[in-house]
């Protein structure tokens, strides 16, 4: 059954990958998560989770150019894979199904 | 230019440090540039914290990846895998392993027997706070006109009263000595052997922990008693004893309990049960150098008095002896040093710290064989294990590696050495305590110090028996050992025959080291001293014990057929140590001659069956005359012995009916010849017994037919006579077997060693040549298919080992017989060396080296070749 895991967090670094498409790595898609989400995001997580998910094999990296700002250090660009994107479809395909799942009924219910 | 700002230095160095190498470029670089942008925006020091904050939230699992890391657990994981090698390797020969241990228990245990023994001996006296500042005092006198001189610790009562008054180094003077007390325990008298006089100043010099009582005031003025816990419980239970009053001595003096002390040490130069105030001694406190029974230790200000006291007393005594015709001299023996370095026994018996070393040497000689064997057996093995170590030189093992493998397996082996070894020196203190006489605690075994002696003896093992082996193993070549035509080098073989040969030389050492000493012991035992010692036994019947008490005893004794003769002496023939100066009345009065007395009564001659040159024994009579009821003049009469006549210059007939001079003038009535009346470490010397009334001892000679009922009669007699003084017994053979007590020990303990020596080697090479001469099953078996015979072939295969063998006694025995020529010469009276110990000590050792290595080669002869040659 589980055949794609994706957490929550990795779905949105995921999406974000995306989003950036050419130009994803770690201080880019941190401030796009920040910026669209609207939350802070800290290297460390970051950093974890691009590592598990490249392991997984949904993201693959390269190694990109450097600048001064960046003490000649090269960038690690991102992009998802073809699994990748099989796995962010199953996600989202998954989700679609719940929702459409959910009765008429459930929505017209006053909650207060 | 503008000052470059870059981020925490430390924190950066941090995150280097942690994080793994495939993520750090990409993420330092974020790291930076992120911090670049904050510090542009928000200012450095926002920054700082911000970056300083997302390292921290860096160190997580997943980011951190030590460097080298797979260098790390690759040595965890070869240190498991060299374990599990060496536990296989030593699980698969089990012949060698058990050698191997047996070898090693055996000898760690000997090891640790003998430290923990000497450990004891070192211990004595160590916890003196003040040792380091108190002196025994030794005293020297010789007569004037006399060569030799006397020395000691014998002093008298005035040296500490005039020592602490006229040097200022000197703080306290402490006079003590202790004697046997008969004291009354539940209303029947009991003699206590550890009764101790000492000075009140005792308390400011030595270590005590008082239970009960003050000790500034327990032994000020006469008749006070201070208890140890023991004995307070064992005269008075459970009731507080201070106070209260206790009986003391022949004439029951009433002593004052004032204090209750713990049980002093046993690692002590001085113990005691009874501490008792010296003034009690009362009348014996006169002004002379003379009277010299007591021990004197003087409490200096600090060590350095030792080096001024040693220029100051000479002098000032030389003024105070001027009148008194004798030279006397004092002079201090550090009190730490006593134990061990002092030639003088005082309360305990002193330990030459010559027999610690040898101790020390022999543990040294057994660990050496330890190890050999180890280093021969592995070498030996090395051909099993040179695929091994080619296969892993192919898969890359560096030779540092190998090394350290093998030297990994002796660790194992020594290790769970140690642990046996422990268990059984556990099971073998008692035993071991019993020979040398001593109360080692096991508790020392323990201690921190022993533990790590323990450890450097595992690790120095492990080292020297692992290092050669795991040298030669590591150093073979993969290609000469994988092609298959690999055997022992030159220099292996060398090694092992060299190390074979210093075993038994050993060996052979110690053989012959063993039956010298024996050869001693038994000629000490046998020797003819000049008197009888069979049959006799020795009672202490009270110095000054009624004559006419003593005689009804001595009568209602002899009228038991059992009883052959009874004697009132001073001192039993074993040991007269008594010093008296003898002179004629015809010589200027202070050329005296140095010579030991011993008081005695008309049977002394027949007790002991010394033999008379000329002249006649002591009469009845001539003892009464030494008796005075009130005061008569006393007459005196002496026999002396051969070498005191010729002290006088007068042949045995001569000296008889001259008149000579001890304490009193007398008559010599008779000579008798010379005897051993002390140890035969000392020469022969002049004797002189006198007529007396009085004496310490009642020597009783018996038929020996029926000791026991003898015995029971003699102790029925006793009490009915005596019944105030203790009845106690010793036969007069054992006190001389006492007497050497240390070389008895010496030889049970060389006995004991030398035997576990022996046994180790002869285990050495029974393994070796089990190894040897398998290598060589297929020559043996080629041998035979051509028609040797099994003879030949055990020729063959034996006469290799015994060669060496006898060059090993060939270099073992002159050192053997050297060293222990040197150790005989402290003897004056002793065997040569006899050549018949190096015959006996080579027949054993070949003997032992012919069976342990014919076993294996008698295997071997009688092998059927078809099985050892059908394979390959």
């Amino acid at each position: 059954m589980k055949k794609y895991q994706l957490g929550e967090f990795e779905e949105v670094v995921m999406l974000t990958v995306g989003v950036l498409f050419n130009e994803a790595y770690g201080v880019s898609i941190k401030k796009e998560i920040e910026n669209r989400l609207d939350r802070s995001v800290s290297v460390g997580a970051l950093q974890t989770a691009l590592k598990r998910l490249e392991e997984k094999g949904y993201l693959k990296s390269r190694e990109g150019e450097s600048n001064q700002e960046r003490a000649g250090r090269p960038k690690k660009y991102f992009q998802i894979t073809a699994l990748g994107r099989e796995a962010m479809y199953f996600t989202r395909q998954t989700r679609e199904e719940l929702w459409n799942s959910i009765p008429e009924v459930a929505w017209k219910l006053k909650l207060t | 230019m503008q000052k470059e700002i870059k981020p925490p230095r430390l924190f950066l160095q941090f995150f280097r440090w942690f994080c793994s190498e495939e993520l750090l470029d990409s993420i330092e670089g974020d790291l930076v540039e992120l911090y670049h942008e904050r510090l542009k925006k928000e200012g450095e020091l926002k920054a700082d914290i911000k970056f300083i904050w997302d390292v921290l939230l860096l160190f997580r699992p997943g980011i951190i990846g030590i460097k080298n890391k797979e260098y790390k657990t690759n040595h965890i994981d070869m240190f498991r895998n060299n374990l599990k090698i060496a536990r296989r390797t030593l699980w698969k020969n089990k012949t060698s392993t058990v050698i191997n241990m047996l070898g090693l228990s055996i000898g760690i245990t000997s090891c640790l027997l003998i430290a923990l023994f000497i450990n004891h001996e070192m211990s004595y006296d160590t916890f003196q706070p003040n040792a380091k500042r108190i002196g025994r005092v030794v005293m020297e006198y010789s007569f004037l006109g006399s060569e030799e001189s006397e020395k000691g610790t014998f002093t008298s009562t005035k040296v500490a009263p005039v020592f602490s008054s006229t040097f200022p180094e000197v703080e306290k003077g402490i006079r003590m000595s202790k004697s046997a007390a008969i004291l009354q325990l539940q209303g029947s008298p009991v003699t206590e052997p550890d009764f101790m006089y000492a000075d009140s100043t005792f308390f400011d010099a030595f270590a005590f922990t008082m239970v009960q009582g003050n000790a500034k005031t327990a032994l000020n003025g006469p008749n006070k008693v201070v208890l140890t816990e023991s004995m307070a419980k064992k005269y008075y239970g459970d009731s507080d004893p201070v106070g209260q009053g206790l009986e003391i001595g022949e004439d029951k003096t009433m002593y004052e309990v004032t204090g209750v002390m713990e049980d002093y040490p046993y690692n002590s130069q001085f113990r005691f049960d009874f501490l008792a105030s010296f003034s009690s001694l009362g009348q014996n406190q006169n002004n002379t150098y003379w009277n010299a029974n007591y021990t004197t230790y003087l409490l200096l200000q600090d060590q350095n008095s030792f080096g001024s006291l040693a220029e100051k007393i000479p002098p000032f005594m030389e003024k105070e002896s001027a009148e008194i015709g004798a030279n006397v001299n004092f002079t201090l023996e550090p009190f730490d040093r006593v134990h061990l370095h002092s030639p003088y026994s005082d309360f305990v018996p002193n330990t030459s710290i010559d027999y610690l070393y040898m101790l020390a040497g022999v543990a040294f000689l057994i660990l050496v064989i330890v190890c050999f064997t180890y280093i021969n057996l592995s070498t030996a093995k090395s051909v099993e294990r040179a695929k091994e170590v080619g296969i892993r030189k192919v898969s890359g093992a560096e030779p540092s590696q190998l090394f350290w493998q093998f030297i990994g397996e002796s660790f194992l082996l020594s290790g769970l050495s140690v642990l046996v070894s422990i268990v059984l020196v556990y099971l073998f203190l008692p035993g071991f305590n019993n020979l040398i006489n001593r109360q080692l605690q096991l508790d020392d075994l323990l201690s921190p110090v022993f533990i790590g002696f323990a450890l450097s003896l595992v690790l120095m093992l492990s080292l020297i028996a692992g290092a050669y082996p795991a040298l030669i193993l590591s150093r073979f070549q993969p290609m000469k050992v994988l092609k298959g035509v690999f055997k022992n080098t030159d220099s292996a073989k060398w090694l092992q025959q060299s190390l074979t040969v210093f075993q038994f030389g050993i060996s052979v050492f110690l053989i012959i080291a063993t039956l010298i000493v024996q050869g001693q012991l038994n000629f000490i035992q046998s020797r003819d001293l000049g008197y009888d010692r069979e049959h006799i036994v020795s009672f202490p019947v009270g110095w000054s014990t009624d004559f006419q008490k003593v005689n009804t005893l001595k009568k209602e004794l002899k009228s038991n057929s059992q009883i052959l003769e009874v004697s009132r002496t001073g001192s039993s023939p074993v040991s007269i140590y008594s010093g008296y100066s003898m002179n004629l009345p015809t010589r200027p009065e202070n050329e005296v001659i140095a010579v030991n007395g011993n008081p005695v009564d008309e049977n002394f001659i027949q007790v002991t069956g010394l033999e008379l040159l000329a002249g006649s024994n002591f009469t009845e009579q001539q003892v009464r005359q030494t008796y005075s009821e009130g005061d008569d003049d006393l007459t005196f009469n002496y026999i002396i012995t051969e070498s005191a006549a010729a002290k006088f210059g007068w042949s045995p007939e001569e000296a008889v009916g001259k008149e000579m001079i001890l304490n009193d003038q007398g008559t010599v009535v008779g000579v008798i010849k010379d005897f051993h009346f002390q140890s035969l470490r000392n020469d022969i010397q002049p004797l002189v017994l006198f007529t007396a009334s009085w004496g310490g001892r009642l020597l009783v000679k018996i038929n020996g037919e029926n000791i026991p009922e003898t015995l029971d009669f003699i102790e029925k007699t006793w009490n009915k006579v005596l019944p105030e003084m203790p009845y106690s017994y010793k036969f007069l053979d054992e006190d001389y077997t006492r007497m050497y007590q240390s070389e008895m020990q010496l030889g049970k303990i060389m006995n004991l060693f030398s035997t576990i020596a022996i046994i180790l080697a002869c285990l050495g090479l029974f393994g070796l040549s089990s190894y040897l001469i398998q290598q060589r099953l297929k020559e043996v078996s080629i041998r035979k298919v051509l028609g040797a015979s099994t003879f030949q072939i055990l020729n063959i295969l034996s006469g290799s080992f015994v060669r060496l063998v006898f060059l090993a006694i060939l270099i073992a025995s002159p050192i053997a017989y050297w060293a222990m020529s040197l150790w005989l010469d402290d003897f004056v009276f002793h065997i040569s060396a006899p050549w018949w110990a190096v015959a006996v000590a080579a027949g054993v050792t070949l003997a032992i080296g012919l069976l342990t290595s014919g076993v294996h080669g008698i295997k071997a002869a009688l092998s059927n070749p078809v099985k050892n040659l059908k394979s390959e």
